[in-house]
């Protein structure tokens, strides 16, 4: 069950329980089942989501998603801006409530576990529900090497031959090893906007997360950039759980195999979850006519 | 909410409207080509084959404004399916001013005397109007988005299937002589094709409830037949 709040003077929803800004100091106490430390390998997990509900302070972001993200398949959440997609996005890895007053409630379970139980640290949690944002955002002091292994350095410390390894592994993945292996000692802000992106994408795969979010990651860049990423999404999720929030109903219907359509009646409501199915439903035949209004572009 | 995308959902209804328009040709088309048989009218035979350049012209423009459309507008959804099952609508229209073509081809060689058969012709004729009649619904069907108007075109066709089974066997009982089992067999080409042009309006039907409901199923399969499926 989740009750949780970034916001130290708020009160804690249940008694005795710790605020979330005070757990991520707590010792970790969940290492029995894979996510909770000391993880070999990826191996991809569903995502459940059950009855989730989402503020920023009094205002009710979200409302009431019953969902799952299932393992080594891409979800798209689609949904026009305000709907509250990337809150929920961001409510899988923990990082909603990095947000001051920002608080959820429900319950969010990887394989079973619920990352929102009592002692679980978000940290860990974001080491293993790694994220990708809309805007290439490669460290702009840090080498290319730097920015793939940055992850790994706030988490396990591998010797250089590990570590070289791994950048390469991870930079391999992200299909930019070829482009950058002469140049690894350069700033990765010296990249393209597709480039730094999947630099992003490695850094994120690098230290093996379990699932994978990705708030608009092609938004930002150019139609033969995002078929790059695209393709690499298609190829991660033989290994990842993959989450995607796109406005880009082309790249919602290109590039995942399910799709989840978020939507408010009015300014003011909370987002709902209106739908979600095989892409191929939603895109050919959905159930639900605001879902057919939406991705035909009939309203907007 | 406001509405958007409108020259686009203009662009598609004017596309649907040019699409079945192309039934009222056929059915013209199927009206000359009646009176041709009745008439034994090889000049008016004539006219329908060189017509059916319009039906063909009519393929070909909803063709490609359909191709224009998929690469310009990324329809998808219920615009998905309607162009989808433009596509074979338009197809089926095709082979109806095709079927009047076969129709018209034929006439000749039934000779310029009044019919051998008169009954035969008889059922030719109303044959001919129950299709007509089922091009018709089909389209009604098709545009006003009626699944049961078109499911109701199978019982309609079975009309049309009852008298080309008819034609068949008076085909047969034509006689020995060797002019009369000419037509009669020319005839029963004439038949087939008013057979296969109710067999396309009920494709069309079939296409109308694809739109409606998203699931393609024949009302009828003749590979298994039974009852229609649901």
């Amino acid at each position: 069950m989740i009750e949780t709040t970034a916001n130290p003077e708020a009160p804690a929803r249940r008694d005795g329980e710790q605020p979330a800004a005070d757990r991520r100091d707590a010792e970790p106490q969940r290492t029995g089942r894979g996510w909770g430390a000391g993880k070999a390998g990826s191996d991809a997990k569903r995502v459940d989501l059950r009855d989730v509900n989402l503020f920023y302070g009094d205002f009710h972001a979200v409302a009431d998603v019953d969902m799952t993200i299932e393992p080594n398949k891409v979800t798209a959440l689609i949904g026009s801006s305000g709907c509250g997609k990337t809150t929920v996005l961001r409510s899988i890895n923990r990082m909603h409530e990095l947000t001051p007053g920002a608080r959820a409630a429900g319950t969010i379970e990887i394989d079973g576990e619920d990352i929102y139980a009592p002692g679980v640290d978000p940290v860990v949690v974001r080491r293993l529900v790694g994220m990708v944002f809309q805007s290439p955002n490669p460290f702009p002091t840090m080498s290319i090497y730097e920015n793939a292994a940055a992850g790994l350095a706030l988490n396990a410390k591998p010797s250089k031959s590990e570590l070289d390894e791994i950048v390469e592994r991870s930079l391999r993945g992200a299909h930019l090893w070829d482009e950058v292996k002469d140049r690894l000692d350069k700033q990765g802000s010296g990249l393209s906007g597709g480039q730094q992106q999947r630099l992003c994408i490695a850094r994120a795969i690098a230290v093996e997360p379990e699932v994978l979010l990705m708030d608009e990651p092609c938004s930002a860049l150019d139609p033969v950039a995002t078929l790059a990423i695209e393709d690499l999404i298609q190829e991660l999720k033989s290994k990842y759980t993959i989450a995607i929030v796109t406005h880009n109903m082309q790249q919602a219907s290109r590039a995942s195999d399910r799709t989840a359509f978020f939507n408010l009646e009015r300014s003011g409501d909370p987002g709902r979850l209106v739908e979600i199915d095989e892409t191929t439903k939603i895109f050919s035949n959905p159930e639900k006519q605001a879902t057919e209004d939406y991705v035909s572009g009939r309203f907007g | 909410m406001t509405r958007t995308r409108q020259a686009y959902v203009e662009e598609l209804t004017e596309l649907e409207e040019r699409a079945l328009g192309g039934l009222d040709l056929v059915a013209e088309t199927l009206t000359r080509t009646l009176e041709a048989i009745e008439h034994s009218d090889v000049e008016l035979a004539g006219m329908v084959i060189a017509d059916d350049d319009r039906i063909d012209g009519r393929y070909l423009e909803v063709h490609q404004s359909i191709l224009t459309l998929l690469a310009t507008q990324q329809p998808v959804a219920t615009d998905l399916r309607l162009i989808a099952a433009l596509l074979h609508v338009m197809k089926s229209i095709e082979r109806m001013g095709d079927q009047c073509v076969n129709i018209a081809k034929v006439i000749p060689l039934s000779g310029h005397e009044p019919p051998r058969d008169a009954e035969m012709i008889t059922d030719i004729i109303t044959m001919g109007q129950q299709a007509k009649s089922l091009v018709s619904q089909a389209k009604t069907g098709f545009a006003t988005r009626d699944v049961e108007l078109s499911r109701d075109l199978v019982r309609q066709d079975d009309v049309v299937d009852h008298l080309n089974r008819r034609c068949f066997a008076r085909a047969i009982e034509i006689g020995d002589d060797v002019d009369d089992r000419e037509w009669g067999i020319t005839m029963m080409l004439v038949a087939r094709a008013l057979e296969r042009i109710g067999d396309n309006a009920v494709d069309i039907g079939e296409q109308t409830a694809f739109v409606v409901t998203g699931l393609f199923r024949e009302f009828e399969d003749a590979s298994h037949p039974g009852p229609a499926v649901g």
